[in-house]
């Protein structure tokens, strides 16, 4: 068999521009002093490798290592966002970290191998790759976790993510291999072929193996109830790093469960139809319902996030191409309004980390406070705000498919969830504090928020732009 | 089936011989016990202790270095196999592969692991 050739390398050109900047800044690593420039290298990073994916496709879809990566139109868009995401938490990093030990460098190094993973992820239309991307992006994860070393919730954060993400992987590694015996292969292609012209295989098995990988690709985007790990992770890790996880694992993760779904399994479309169904609406319900009762801001984003990955998962339930659209552009709005929320919690510093901390910040903070607003409205999904867009999308496609019950269960968790949101904004324009007024926002946070409201803000307005880029796979 | 009468006869010949030494030994010998021959034998370490100790982390990074190296040899070795079949394309190749896993050796020298104290 041949090996790779330099035409195959050349659709890996944003990853190995990643990797490159990796064992550069691993060299470096210990003669960093100053945070700025790790942070100053993996944005640069960040916007090459974004230049060089739209590059990449400059001559079509193309698919390279034995069909075992595709370059297209869908991976395009996640590879866009993974590096967006990738911007956004480096630029808020640089507002959270002054002097709690974490070395620069290596923090950096982990948040580009991290977005590695999710982008070969995203690429990927074989279980194999998918498998290894997956881990790249989980094994950076956990260490990123649990980098505040000195901190015991930390470290107990970490621990718990890895146990739980551990048996997650295993999960779906058994699901593949399921899948090998049944079909004889792992590439999408070649199992949706061999699950159409089946004679002997039997439907059960299949069932298993569906659920298995979808299961492993549900602890990706914390969805119910294979989230347990999200809220105590989010809180032990430093704010960046939650933010970074919420929106590129739930991209990453949306983005091989998109494929997956629509090409490897969508011959399954009963199982498939049942198991998604039963995600999304565990994962709205419960999200919503345990986000009510929280008090740490982190914990709180993190109930917040579940139940998006509810909603996201929507969209794919259709298994038509409108409906992963649908999913497409809800990831793409939540990874912005996502991020930007947990840019004020990060700019606010210790008063962000609470509820109460946000007691009279309108008076203190008129312009961070209105920012918070917007994307609460976002999160809330309430018009002009891209999260109207997002979720309007998604629950139209849940309609279409005939799962009206469902659609109903999303419009109530949404109003549920309204109340959750509109805690934080009572706090912040109807109280009064005595607290006193946070610090100035660093250059970096209010350049990350600003990036991250505009999206919102546009996005809501002229959704147009995101939704015709969207093209399922 | 016939031709395996032969290995199940071994085992059940070995294993009966071997208990019946056992049995034997136990049943006939002379017993004299002391604390001490009484006690598990496990290379005159304390067989039995509570996991509340503590565990140097510098063998963790040995026992990463020993990883560095190790997936170094076993590429190496089918490399040098098949090395004027591979040409320059796979001393390329492998150049790249020893520079990576070099990059992780400086990182780990920087860190301290070669320091040993």
């Amino acid at each position: 068999m041949r090996g790779p050739g330099p035409a195959d390398l050349a659709l890996l050109v944003p990853e190995l521009i990643l990797v490159g900047v990796v064992l550069a800044l691993m060299l470096v690593a210990r003669r960093i002093r100053r945070g700025p420039v790790a942070a100053s290298i993996t944005v640069v990073a960040a916007f090459v490798a974004a230049i060089a994916s739209v590059q990449a496709l400059s001559g079509g879809a193309t698919s390279g290592f034995a069909g075992m990566l595709l370059v297209d139109g869908y991976s395009q868009f996640f590879k866009l966002l993974i590096a967006a995401t990738l911007v956004l938490a480096t630029l808020l990093s640089a507002g959270c970290r002054k002097d709690d030990g974490v070395p620069r460098g290596d923090y950096h190094v982990l948040l580009l191998l991290a977005a590695t993973g999710m982008m070969i992820a995203a690429s990927s239309t074989d279980l194999m790759p998918l498998y290894l991307a997956l881990e790249l992006m989980t094994i950076c994860s956990y260490v990123l976790v649990g980098i505040r070393v000195e901190r015991p919730r930390s470290n107990e954060a970490a621990i718990k993510y890895f146990l739980l993400g551990s048996f997650a992987s295993a999960l779906m590694l058994f699901g593949i291999s399921l899948t090998y015996g049944l079909t004889g292969t792992t590439s999408y292609a070649g199992i949706a072929s061999a699950l159409y012209s089946r004679g002997l295989v039997s439907p059960a098995l299949i069932a298993v193996a569906v659920g298995m990988v979808v299961a492993g690709l549900a602890f990706k985007i914390a969805a119910v109830p294979f989230h347990s790990w999200a809220p105590d992770a989010y809180q032990g890790a430093s704010a960046p790093v939650a933010g970074f996880l919420a929106a590129g694992s739930k991209a990453a993760g949306l983005a091989a469960l998109g494929r997956v779904a629509m090409i490897a399994f969508g011959t399954e479309t009963a199982v498939l139809t049942a198991v998604l169904v039963g995600l999304a609406a565990l994962s709205m319900l419960v999200g919503s319902i345990l986000s009510l009762s929280q008090t740490d801001m982190k914990r709180l984003l993190a109930y917040s996030s579940i139940a998006h990955a509810g909603y996201a998962v929507l969209g794919l339930i259709a298994g038509t191409s409108a409906g992963a659209s649908a999913t497409m552009t809800y990831a793409f709005f939540y990874v912005f309004m996502t991020l930007g929320a947990f840019g004020v919690v990060i700019a606010l510093g210790e008063r962000g980390t609470t509820l109460d901390g946000f007691e009279g910040l309108a008076s203190q903070r008129p312009l961070a406070s209105a920012v918070m607003l917007l994307f609460l409205l976002s999160l809330t999904g309430i018009p002009p705000t891209a999260g109207f867009v997002a979720k309007f999308v998604v629950i139209t496609s849940a309609v279409q498919a005939g799962q009206v019950i469902l659609a109903l269960v999303a419009v109530g968790c949404s109003v549920v969830t309204a109340f959750v949101y509109m805690r934080v904004a009572v706090r912040m324009y109807m109280s009064n504090t005595v607290a006193p007024p946070p610090a100035p926002f660093p250059l970096a946070v209010t350049a990350a928020l600003t990036l991250a409201a505009l999206i919102t803000l546009v996005g809501g307005v002229l959704p147009a732009g995101v939704m015709s880029w969207a093209i399922s796979p | 089936m016939n031709e395996y009468i032969g290995i199940v006869a071994i085992f059940v010949l070995a294993g009966g011989l071997a208990g019946i030494m056992v049995w034997l030994g136990s049943v006939l010998g002379k017993k004299n016990p002391t604390e001490v021959k009484l006690a598990p034998f496990e290379c005159g370490q304390e067989p039995f202790s509570l996991p509340i100790g503590k565990l140097a982390v510098k063998f963790y990074l040995t026992a990463i270095l020993f990883i560095l190296f190790d997936v170094e040899l076993v590429f190496l070795y089918p490399w040098a196999v098949l090395y004027r079949r591979l040409g320059l394309l796979g001393l390329i190749e492998m150049g790249i592969f020893l520079g990576i896993l070099m990059v992780g050796y400086v990182y780990a020298r920087d860190n301290g692991a070669l320091d040993w104290k």
